[in-house]
């Protein structure tokens, strides 16, 4: 078990994190909560959505303690309900009247401010760390100027996508609070340029390989290869082909940045009280684990779901850690009031990504 | 009287903690002593709240001030509270969660549930919807593709007044003969551009017929077929289908699966493109059906449809014709022929009508009648 540990030398103690879920165990929780969902026709998903939540922060650890989540599953079928709703009426009206998607778009860049902090501040106030809870105190403004018009800046002038994510990252991890502290991150944006420049470098590398073995698989007409067994292959099957290689590089690309911007972001995070987190993720392990659970959820028809959300999990947490002499009997939690789970769904079902 | 139960008792809303033990009073109290057995808190059963039994998870019993007794002992808080008369809900989903068999069972559940709503109760939603669609928004929609094709792929007609004449009158011959009757169709000429020869059929029932595509004609038969199979799709308002299909697929694996983030991802494309292209498939299938009983109806063989078919392939794909290919949404050429062949005869039974979607290949690009 990882626990706490001052250090020999007399630098700062090293309280460590780990996953403890087991693969086989969650996908018992998994398909059973499935099933009920199925034949509840849905409305049990808010109560397996608890239990999965659930069971990932209980098994993680963090100095001996399990962090918790509280979320009530009757605010998450509301929350659900509306958003659906949203969600059929829009996809409807933009397939019947694609000019309507401006009016959408409109309504949607004004939600996203409120959207955000909501879903965000819904995640933390339902999250504790032993008996303190988090807290979220993002201003509708803020998350305008951060999910909205440094969006539209990134989407206008590619160049400032890596400044974006910064702004993106500050705004997420310097409004969150644990016990009534605040958590403070800040990096040079040099740091993410570099990263991003290399993600940039792969991406054209992959786009030519992609080509190159699209191109080679059709010319090649594998069936010959394999003796007999026919695999219909012909030009037509090019783009296909280039979209598969293209679509699973891009995510091993994309994980492998990601895990470099969180390391960046949370490596630096400091919590008031004598506390700096630690991220030491490698970029290239993640991205293998991504892309081979990826592979084998596709092989196994979607049985192999909970067992690499486990592994990830796993090796993810194992590489976070909190440093620092700070008093962790010295945190209390503020009066909070609970926060519905209306924007934390419908964010869910446009899958905005808030957070890291 | 059970036994007292080992754990921690955190301060009210604190952080700070000390080892506890938990135990039931006579009066339905829940009582959190010390290991000196100095009485840290005491509340009474029906306001505590106890979080419910998952896998290893730490248990939980938050008092009404903040305060939290809390212990790895599940089984031990299992007894607890059923002294204190609170073991509710809670468990039998975690006895459920615990047996392999009943995880075989819901996989199963899970299979049987997956594709009665994706292959049977979708498409029957889809349907029931499509034919429920107003007039107005099938007009609209209709107009709104129209113009977004004529901006980006569709040029203007190159055909001579008389050739259009021509084609027209085929055309309402044909009408007459289809599910919809004269009134329910429209024919309008552009050039291919990118799209080649090709057809199509919009929701009101415009049919849209490529230049390119007359001109690879040879007889009457074969342009009255590709009508007949366009105004098949118009009367089963398969555009529309297609339309709740792709709308209705999405919606319903967020419900299930919970969240479209990561990992879900990749693998919610993959199925939705494949259970597409399966029911697209279906229609063509259905398109082709009565289109051949259309062109008997007027006293032709529908044949010549297999035969145009089959030339259309190898103006686009070359000598060898489209090889069948995994993805896409049209059955494979060879097979749509064989069984356009096999109509000469008379329909086909309708025990082979059923959507087969894991039979045939399909070619993404060979665009034949759309």
């Amino acid at each position: 078990m990882t626990d706490s540990a001052a250090q020999p030398d007399g630098s700062a103690a090293i309280h460590g994190v780990e996953f403890r879920g087991r693969g086989a165990e969650y996908f018992r929780i998994w398909i059973v909560n499935l099933a009920l969902t199925l034949l509840t026709l849905g409305l049990y998903s808010a109560w397996a959505k608890v239990r999965t939540q659930r069971y990932f922060y209980g098994n993680t650890i963090l100095a001996g303690h399990s962090f918790e989540y509280h979320a009530k599953p009757w605010r998450i079928l509301i929350g659900r309900a509306i958003a659906l709703t949203l969600f059929v009426g829009y996809t409807l009206s933009v397939v019947f009247f694609p000019f309507t998607f401006g009016l959408w778009f409109l309504i949607l860049a004004a939600a996203m401010p409120w959207l955000a902090n909501s879903s965000i501040r819904f995640n933390a106030r339902n999250t504790s760390w032993r008996n303190v809870r988090f807290d979220f105190s993002g201003t509708y403004f803020e998350a305008f100027m951060a999910y909205v018009v440094w969006t539209a800046a990134a989407l206008a002038l590619f160049p400032l996508a890596p400044l974006t994510r910064r702004v993106h990252d500050y705004f997420y991890i310097n409004h969150h609070r644990f016990g009534g502290r605040s958590f403070t991150t800040d990096f040079p944006g040099r740091r993410i340029y570099v990263i991003y420049l290399f993600g940039f470098i792969l991406i054209v590398a992959m786009v030519v390989a992609a080509l190159a073995i699209a191109g080679a698989l059709v010319e090649l007409h594998i069936h010959k290869l394999l003796g007999g067994v026919t695999i219909p292959l012909g030009p037509n099957d090019f783009a296909p082909i280039a979209f598969v290689v293209f679509g699973l590089g891009s995510l091993f690309v994309g994980s492998f940045i990601t895990t470099l911007v969180t390391n960046l972001s949370i490596g630096n995070t400091t919590l008031e009280g004598g506390f700096k987190l630690v991220s030491r993720a490698s970029g290239l392990r993640v991205a293998w684990i991504v892309l081979s659970n990826t592979f084998l959820i596709l092989l196994t028809l979607g049985l192999y779901y909970p067992f690499a959300r486990v592994r990830l999990a796993r090796y993810r947490m194992r590489k976070y850690a909190v440093r620092g002499d700070g008093d962790l009997d010295a945190f209390a939690s503020e009066a909070l009031t609970a926060q519905n789970a209306i924007g934390e769904e419908i964010a869910g079902f446009f899958d905005f990504g808030f957070g890291l | 009287m059970t036994a007292p139960l080992e754990g921690r008792y955190f301060h009210p809303n604190a952080a700070r903690h000390v080892p506890a033990r938990a135990s039931a009073t006579a009066d339905r109290m829940l009582r959190i002593e010390d290991e000196s057995g100095t009485v840290l808190a005491q509340a009474a059963a029906r306001s505590v709240k106890s979080t419910a039994r998952l896998a290893r998870l730490t248990r939980r019993f938050d008092l009404p001030d903040g305060a939290r007794f809390e212990t790895e002992d599940n089984d031990g808080a299992d007894a607890l509270l059923r002294t204190l008369r609170k073991l509710r809900h809670g468990r039998l989903t975690d006895r459920l969660e615990r047996a392999w068999p009943v995880a075989l069972l819901s996989a199963a559940i899970t299979l049987a549930a997956g594709y009665y709503f994706f292959v049977q109760a979708m498409p029957m939603a889809a349907e029931w919807l499509a034919r429920k669609t107003v007039p107005l928004v099938a007009h609209t929609m209709s107009e709104q593709t129209l113009r977004a094709l004529d901006r980006f792929a569709l040029k203007d007609t190159t055909l001579k007044p008389a050739e259009q004449a021509r084609a027209q009158a085929l055309f309402t011959r044909t009408a007459a003969h289809a599910g919809g009757g004269a009134g329910a169709y429209r024919l309008v000429f552009r050039g291919g551009g990118p799209i080649g020869p090709n057809a199509f059929a919009l929701p009101d029932g415009t049919v849209v017929m490529t230049d390119e595509l007359w001109k690879e004609v040879k007889n009457d038969a074969e342009v009255e077929g590709v009508f007949a199979h366009e105004m098949s799709h118009v009367d089963h308002a398969h555009q529309l289908q297609r339309v709740y299909e792709a709308s209705l697929f999405p919606a319903t694996l967020v419900i299930f699966t919970g969240d479209m983030s990561q990992v879900s991802q990749m693998t919610a494309i993959l199925p939705s493109l494949i259970v597409e292209s399966a029911y697209s498939r279906g229609f063509e299938q259905q398109a082709d059906d009565d289109g051949a009983a259309t062109l008997r109806a007027m006293g032709e063989h529908p044949s010549h449809m297999a035969e145009f078919l089959e030339r259309l392939d190898k103006k686009v794909c070359g000598k060898t014709g489209c090889p069948p290919s995994w993805l896409g949404d049209h059955p494979d050429t060879a097979a749509r022929a064989a069984r356009l062949r096999r109509e000469d005869k008379g329909p086909i039974p309708a025990s082979e009508d059923c959507l087969k979607p894991w039979r045939s290949g399909i070619s993404l690009h060979c665009l034949a009648f759309n």
